[in-house]
Protein backbone atom coordinates (compact mmCIF):
# COMPACT_ATOMS: atom_id res chain seq x y z
CA UNK A 1 0.00 0.00 0.00
CA UNK A 2 0.93 3.42 -0.93
CA UNK A 3 2.03 6.21 1.75
CA UNK A 4 -1.36 8.30 1.98
CA UNK A 5 -1.24 10.95 -0.28
CA UNK A 6 -0.87 14.41 0.54
CA UNK A 7 -3.65 16.76 -1.12
CA UNK A 8 -2.59 20.55 -1.71
CA UNK A 9 -3.70 23.78 -2.75
CA UNK A 10 -0.67 25.20 -4.44
CA UNK A 11 1.91 25.53 -2.77
CA UNK A 12 0.34 24.67 0.91
CA UNK A 13 1.72 21.03 1.48
CA UNK A 14 -0.44 19.32 3.76
CA UNK A 15 0.30 16.28 6.03
CA UNK A 16 -1.04 14.04 7.71
CA UNK A 17 -0.02 14.62 11.34
CA UNK A 18 3.24 16.21 10.81
CA UNK A 19 3.93 19.34 10.03
CA UNK A 20 4.25 20.49 6.68
CA UNK A 21 7.58 20.10 5.21
CA UNK A 22 8.63 21.57 1.58
CA UNK A 23 11.34 19.67 1.57
CA UNK A 24 9.86 16.23 0.89
CA UNK A 25 8.13 17.08 -2.45
CA UNK A 26 9.56 16.80 -5.68
CA UNK A 27 8.67 20.33 -6.59
CA UNK A 28 10.12 23.74 -5.19
CA UNK A 29 8.06 26.98 -4.11
CA UNK A 30 8.12 28.38 -7.63
CA UNK A 31 7.32 25.33 -9.16
CA UNK A 32 4.42 24.84 -7.02
CA UNK A 33 2.97 28.33 -7.57
CA UNK A 34 3.40 27.70 -11.42
CA UNK A 35 1.30 23.97 -11.13
CA UNK A 36 -1.46 25.81 -9.01
CA UNK A 37 -1.88 28.71 -11.36
CA UNK A 38 -2.27 26.02 -14.22
CA UNK A 39 -4.91 24.09 -12.44
CA UNK A 40 -6.93 26.79 -11.55
CA UNK A 41 -7.04 28.24 -14.94
CA UNK A 42 -7.13 25.16 -16.54
CA UNK A 43 -10.57 24.58 -13.80
CA UNK A 44 -11.95 28.14 -14.71
CA UNK A 45 -11.56 28.31 -18.14
CA UNK A 46 -12.89 24.49 -18.53
CA UNK A 47 -15.44 23.83 -15.86
CA UNK A 48 -14.24 21.15 -15.55
CA UNK A 49 -12.07 19.92 -12.46
CA UNK A 50 -8.34 18.95 -13.26
CA UNK A 51 -6.41 17.28 -10.67
CA UNK A 52 -2.71 15.96 -10.60
CA UNK A 53 -1.48 13.20 -8.92
CA UNK A 54 2.34 12.70 -8.68
CA UNK A 55 4.02 9.72 -6.55
CA UNK A 56 4.01 5.81 -6.73
CA UNK A 57 0.87 3.67 -8.31
CA UNK A 58 0.13 -0.01 -7.60
CA UNK A 59 0.39 -2.66 -10.07
CA UNK A 60 -1.87 -2.37 -12.03
CA UNK A 61 -1.46 1.20 -12.68
CA UNK A 62 -4.56 2.13 -14.73
CA UNK A 63 -6.81 0.58 -12.51
CA UNK A 64 -4.99 2.45 -9.51
CA UNK A 65 -5.50 5.97 -11.87
CA UNK A 66 -9.00 5.06 -12.08
CA UNK A 67 -9.33 4.27 -8.32
CA UNK A 68 -8.25 7.75 -7.55
CA UNK A 69 -10.43 9.23 -10.19
CA UNK A 70 -13.53 8.06 -8.43
CA UNK A 71 -12.53 9.52 -5.19
CA UNK A 72 -13.16 13.22 -6.81
CA UNK A 73 -15.90 14.58 -5.92
CA UNK A 74 -17.40 14.47 -9.56
CA UNK A 75 -15.65 11.95 -11.52
CA UNK A 76 -17.67 12.21 -14.44
CA UNK A 77 -16.52 15.94 -14.70
CA UNK A 78 -12.77 15.34 -13.93
CA UNK A 79 -9.53 14.80 -15.45
CA UNK A 80 -7.33 13.38 -13.55
CA UNK A 81 -3.84 13.10 -14.64
CA UNK A 82 -1.20 10.40 -12.66
CA UNK A 83 2.42 10.47 -12.96
CA UNK A 84 4.65 7.68 -11.10
CA UNK A 85 8.33 8.76 -11.64
CA UNK A 86 9.75 5.69 -10.41
CA UNK A 87 7.53 3.43 -12.79
CA UNK A 88 7.62 6.21 -15.38
CA UNK A 89 4.38 5.88 -16.37
CA UNK A 90 1.42 8.41 -17.10
CA UNK A 91 -1.88 7.74 -16.93
CA UNK A 92 -4.76 10.48 -18.19
CA UNK A 93 -8.09 9.60 -16.81
CA UNK A 94 -11.08 11.60 -18.16
CA UNK A 95 -14.95 11.28 -17.21
CA UNK A 96 -17.37 10.55 -19.18
CA UNK A 97 -18.65 13.66 -19.41
CA UNK A 98 -15.13 14.90 -19.61
CA UNK A 99 -14.26 12.76 -22.38
CA UNK A 100 -16.40 14.04 -24.99
CA UNK A 101 -14.58 17.41 -24.60
CA UNK A 102 -11.27 15.73 -24.58
CA UNK A 103 -11.27 12.90 -26.82
CA UNK A 104 -8.74 9.71 -25.92
CA UNK A 105 -7.02 11.53 -29.22
CA UNK A 106 -6.36 14.67 -28.20
CA UNK A 107 -5.18 12.96 -24.43
CA UNK A 108 -2.83 10.56 -26.02
CA UNK A 109 -0.90 13.98 -28.02
CA UNK A 110 -1.06 15.47 -24.54
CA UNK A 111 0.43 12.38 -22.75
CA UNK A 112 3.09 12.61 -25.40
CA UNK A 113 3.93 16.06 -24.51
CA UNK A 114 4.54 15.21 -21.08
CA UNK A 115 6.11 12.34 -20.99
CA UNK A 116 8.77 14.33 -23.63
CA UNK A 117 9.28 16.62 -21.17
CA UNK A 118 9.69 13.87 -18.09
CA UNK A 119 12.48 11.59 -20.04
CA UNK A 120 14.18 15.27 -19.75
CA UNK A 121 13.96 15.28 -16.10
CA UNK A 122 10.85 18.45 -16.02
CA UNK A 123 7.98 17.34 -14.18
CA UNK A 124 6.52 20.35 -13.20
CA UNK A 125 7.41 21.86 -17.09
CA UNK A 126 5.86 18.62 -18.42
CA UNK A 127 2.71 18.75 -16.07
CA UNK A 128 2.25 22.39 -17.16
CA UNK A 129 2.18 21.67 -20.43
CA UNK A 130 -0.26 18.83 -20.34
CA UNK A 131 -2.50 21.11 -18.60
CA UNK A 132 -2.67 23.75 -20.93
CA UNK A 133 -3.13 21.51 -23.68
CA UNK A 134 -5.93 20.06 -22.39
CA UNK A 135 -7.76 23.05 -21.05
CA UNK A 136 -7.46 24.50 -24.56
CA UNK A 137 -8.66 21.63 -26.36
CA UNK A 138 -11.55 21.35 -23.65
CA UNK A 139 -12.44 24.80 -24.51
CA UNK A 140 -14.82 26.99 -22.94
CA UNK A 141 -17.40 25.34 -20.56
CA UNK B 1 60.04 43.73 7.60
CA UNK B 2 61.57 40.91 9.27
CA UNK B 3 60.67 37.25 8.05
CA UNK B 4 58.05 36.27 10.19
CA UNK B 5 56.63 39.53 8.93
CA UNK B 6 56.73 38.31 5.15
CA UNK B 7 55.70 35.54 5.81
CA UNK B 8 52.68 36.51 7.16
CA UNK B 9 51.83 39.13 5.15
CA UNK B 10 52.41 37.12 1.64
CA UNK B 11 50.99 33.75 2.72
CA UNK B 12 49.22 34.11 6.26
CA UNK B 13 46.41 36.19 4.88
CA UNK B 14 45.80 34.68 1.26
CA UNK B 15 45.57 31.62 3.01
CA UNK B 16 43.22 33.02 5.08
CA UNK B 17 41.39 34.62 2.67
CA UNK B 18 41.25 30.76 0.46
CA UNK B 19 40.00 29.66 3.58
CA UNK B 20 37.38 32.29 4.29
CA UNK B 21 36.17 32.01 0.50
CA UNK B 22 36.26 28.11 0.62
CA UNK B 23 34.34 28.26 3.62
CA UNK B 24 31.48 30.19 2.38
CA UNK B 25 30.92 28.52 -0.79
CA UNK B 26 30.58 25.26 0.87
CA UNK B 27 28.82 26.60 3.71
CA UNK B 28 25.88 27.44 0.99
CA UNK B 29 26.26 24.48 -1.41
CA UNK B 30 25.25 22.45 1.22
CA UNK B 31 22.28 24.61 3.15
CA UNK B 32 20.62 24.60 -0.45
CA UNK B 33 20.94 20.35 -0.08
CA UNK B 34 23.48 19.97 -2.86
CA UNK B 35 23.19 23.28 -4.79
CA UNK B 36 19.41 22.82 -5.10
CA UNK B 37 19.32 20.00 -7.29
CA UNK B 38 18.40 16.92 -4.45
CA UNK B 39 14.63 18.35 -5.02
CA UNK B 40 14.71 17.31 -8.34
CA UNK B 41 13.50 14.21 -10.60
CA UNK B 42 16.12 12.82 -12.72
CA UNK B 43 15.10 10.20 -14.61
CA UNK B 44 16.92 6.63 -13.77
CA UNK B 45 17.14 7.68 -9.94
CA UNK B 46 14.71 6.64 -7.75
CA UNK B 47 11.77 9.12 -6.81
CA UNK B 48 11.26 8.89 -2.83
CA UNK B 49 9.12 12.25 -2.25
CA UNK B 50 6.09 12.08 -0.83
CA UNK B 51 3.24 11.45 -2.95
CA UNK B 52 1.61 14.70 -3.68
CA UNK B 53 -1.78 15.52 -5.19
CA UNK B 54 -2.89 18.48 -6.57
CA UNK B 55 -6.54 19.67 -6.67
CA UNK B 56 -7.59 23.49 -7.71
CA UNK B 57 -10.20 23.10 -4.99
CA UNK B 58 -9.38 20.43 -2.07
CA UNK B 59 -13.48 20.79 -1.81
CA UNK B 60 -13.72 18.78 -5.16
CA UNK B 61 -12.38 15.90 -3.14
CA UNK B 62 -15.20 13.51 -2.11
CA UNK B 63 -15.12 13.57 0.97
CA UNK B 64 -17.05 15.31 3.50
CA UNK B 65 -13.92 16.21 5.61
CA UNK B 66 -13.17 18.31 2.54
CA UNK B 67 -15.57 20.62 2.43
CA UNK B 68 -15.02 21.98 6.19
CA UNK B 69 -11.80 23.30 4.76
CA UNK B 70 -11.08 26.83 3.72
CA UNK B 71 -9.38 27.27 0.75
CA UNK B 72 -5.25 27.20 1.23
CA UNK B 73 -6.25 25.32 4.50
CA UNK B 74 -5.11 22.19 5.18
CA UNK B 75 -6.82 19.27 3.80
CA UNK B 76 -6.35 15.60 5.37
CA UNK B 77 -5.12 12.95 3.30
CA UNK B 78 -7.98 10.60 1.91
CA UNK B 79 -9.92 8.78 4.91
CA UNK B 80 -9.47 4.97 4.67
CA UNK B 81 -13.28 4.82 4.16
CA UNK B 82 -13.43 7.13 1.05
CA UNK B 83 -11.00 4.21 -0.70
CA UNK B 84 -12.38 1.03 1.01
CA UNK B 85 -15.96 2.84 -0.71
CA UNK B 86 -14.18 3.49 -3.84
CA UNK B 87 -12.90 0.25 -4.25
CA UNK B 88 -16.25 -1.39 -4.05
CA UNK B 89 -17.85 0.82 -6.30
CA UNK B 90 -18.54 -0.83 -9.73
CA UNK B 91 -15.18 0.32 -11.98
CA UNK B 92 -16.99 3.70 -13.89
CA UNK B 93 -17.82 3.11 -17.20
CA UNK B 94 -16.91 5.44 -19.69
CA UNK B 95 -13.83 6.60 -18.65
CA UNK B 96 -11.51 7.60 -20.89
CA UNK B 97 -8.04 8.67 -21.05
CA UNK B 98 -4.45 7.98 -22.62
CA UNK B 99 -1.65 6.04 -21.17
CA UNK B 100 2.26 6.40 -21.73
CA UNK B 101 5.56 6.00 -20.67
CA UNK B 102 8.84 7.33 -20.92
Amino acid sequence: MEPEAQVTVGETQAATGNPPEMSDGPFSTRQLLRIDEALRLADHGTGLVFSIFVGGLDEPIREHAERLHRQLADPDKSVLIAVSPNQRQLEIVTGRHARKRIPDTYAKLAALSMVGAFSGGDLAGGIINGLDQLASHAGKG
Amino acid sequence: MSVTDTLLVFVGIPAAAVLVIGGLAYASSRGRGGGGSAKRYRPGRPFDFTPVWFLARPEQLADSAGTALAAGAQAPALSSRKQEQADREAPASGTGGASDRW
